[in-house]
């Protein structure tokens, strides 16, 4: 499946919320509403079966206050992003354990870092943080440069 | 039969670096496993943001302590990519080498760490013995063992003059001469194929489903290099062969790393040759235009992944680092499974776990 019929066949699944961002050194970059985020990972793993996740970043941008966004970077022969924007009040995104086993130390480590809820699967225990911390999520305490 | 937990770590002998591993076991026979990091983990990609570029290319070397150059070297290419430089070809060459000879001291250290693990002592003191030689060439150029400080961003602190190139050729040769027999015997030895063969098979399914890189994947058959597949400069003018071996179990990861051994080798001797002349830095802006990046490149691991992002200032905004032993690490408590209690070991060391990298 080239670009062309990637974005032919994301168009057909996600529909007009599909937004083609610019690319990011030759990544394609896709913007995806979250409803819609399991039937594009339904899509991905269908065309390609076992997918390569390189990596999960969540972030806060400036720009966009009270939201989180969400990347996952994929690699099929070229790299390809999924973008998907949470509100930070309530961040929530379906997981793709069930489809891709290895998000999930990729999505642990979103949910102690950011706050991000996973559903559809048990429970994110901590990956890298203790398990007794009770603090806010590292990278949503205030920032230390204005 | 009663079935008993087995603690291993996060403090253990048998680990050189903390993670908590618990497994159960039924008599000899491995039941399943449970597996804990996050004992070093140091917030590094928060703190890159609290530090200025300059202090993260320090900041960064610290990930690990073995491929400690080829995290400064995915990073320094990021920040130059958003900056828009290109680095001079020598620099990418220096970084090329440097990166080469630490793929040659990882899997060095890997070979003689399952030798240790599986009793064999001679392997274990010649394959350090001669990972000296590549520590004693990286030591003479850079000033260190192994935080060896050679990025800057706008290319390398260090140039090579004649006598650097001919002490790294005659080093090289030397460390050939002696290397080849011990990683032929490797190939050979009843004691390595009786421990290694057919043990804790990972299919290229497993592979894929878990998003595992680096040798660990080319040993089940799966041809993954982002030396060939998304090379960063000098990498798309080097020819070289992806090592695959099909079996998928612990005697295919050794052989990966001993041919990937031999090739690093072949690697260094091209790079050397084609070495251009020119300066070794360019100069650039400390503030670092408004953007983002993606960079992924080739630790002795497998794939490191590197997503930066700048608002404009002299911190970058995000900093988002995936290591090749993060994607590894998820395959441990699927490979604790019919195996017996002392083929442990050799699972555990089969992975090349670097926790601190994965850990970050």
């Amino acid at each position: 499946m080239d670009n062309n019929e990637l974005l032919f066949r994301l168009k057909q699944t996600v529909g007009d919320d599909l937004a083609v961002l610019e690319t990011i050194n030759n990544e394609m970059v896709y913007a995806v509403p979250v409803e819609k985020w399991l039937n594009v990972a339904a899509l991905l793993t269908k065309e390609w079966g076992n997918i390569h996740l390189s990596a999960i970043t969540a972030q806060q941008r400036e720009e966009l206050e009270g939201q989180i966004e969400v990347m996952y970077h994929f690699w099929q022969g070229q790299g390809i992003t999924f973008v998907l924007t949470l509100p930070a009040d309530h961040p929530e995104i379906p997981s793709l354990i069930e489809m891709i086993p290895g998000a999930d130390f990729y999505e642990r480590e979103a949910a102690e870092m950011f706050g991000i809820y996973f559903t559809g699967r048990e429970a994110t225990p901590h990956l890298l943080l203790p398990d007794d911390w009770d603090k806010a999520p590292p990278f949503m305490g205030k920032e230390i440069h204005d | 039969m009663t079935k008993n937990i087995i603690p291993i770590g996060p403090q253990h002998p048998l680990l050189k670096e903390p993670i908590s591993v618990n497994i159960e076991v039924s008599g000899e026979d491995v039941l399943g496993g449970s597996l804990r990091i996050g004992y070093v983990h140091r917030g590094i990609e928060r703190l890159a943001q609290e530090r200025t570029y300059v202090q993260n290319v320090h900041l960064i070397e610290r990930i690990c302590g073995i491929c400690s150059h080829v995290h400064t070297t995915t990073f320094c290419y990021a920040v130059e990519d958003l900056l828009g430089v290109e680095i001079p070809p020598r620099a990418q060459y220096i970084r090329a080498l440097m990166c080469e000879l630490e793929r040659i001291h990882s899997h060095l250290l890997w070979i003689g760490i399952l030798a240790k693990h599986i009793g064999l002592d001679m392997v274990f003191m010649h394959s350090w013995h001669n990972r000296e030689i590549v520590l004693d060439i990286m030591e003479a150029l850079s000033g260190g063992r192994v935080s060896h400080a050679a990025n800057l961003i706008g290319g390398v602190r260090f140039d090579m003059d004649a006598e650097h190139e001919s002490m790294v050729r005659r080093k090289l040769q030397k460390l050939g001469d002696q290397l080849f027999g011990v990683l032929d015997a490797i190939r050979t030895d009843p004691t390595i194929r009786a421990r290694t063969i057919g043990v804790a098979p990972i299919t290229a399914d497993q592979i894929r489903e878990y998003s595992v890189v680096g040798p660990v994947a080319r040993a089940s058959g799966v041809a993954v290099d982002m030396r060939r597949d998304s090379p960063l400069p000098p990498y798309d003018k080097l020819d070289f062969n992806v090592i695959t071996y099909p079996e998928g179990d612990a005697w295919a990861r050794t052989m990966v790393r001993v041919d990937e051994t031999r090739e690093s080798l072949k690697l260094c001797e091209s790079i050397l040759d084609q070495m251009p002349e020119g300066p070794v830095t360019t100069r650039v802006r400390r503030k670092v235009p408004a953007g983002e990046t993606v960079i992924r490149a080739e630790a002795p691991r497998g794939e490191v992944f590197y997503y930066l992002r700048s608002d404009g200032s002299e911190f970058p905004a995000r900093l988002k680092i995936r290591t090749p032993t993060l994607a590894a690490l998820s395959l441990i408590p699927v490979q604790l499974s019919e195996i017996r209690v002392a083929d442990i070991p050799v699972v555990l060391a089969g992975i090349d776990l670097c926790i601190a990298c994965a850990d970050r």
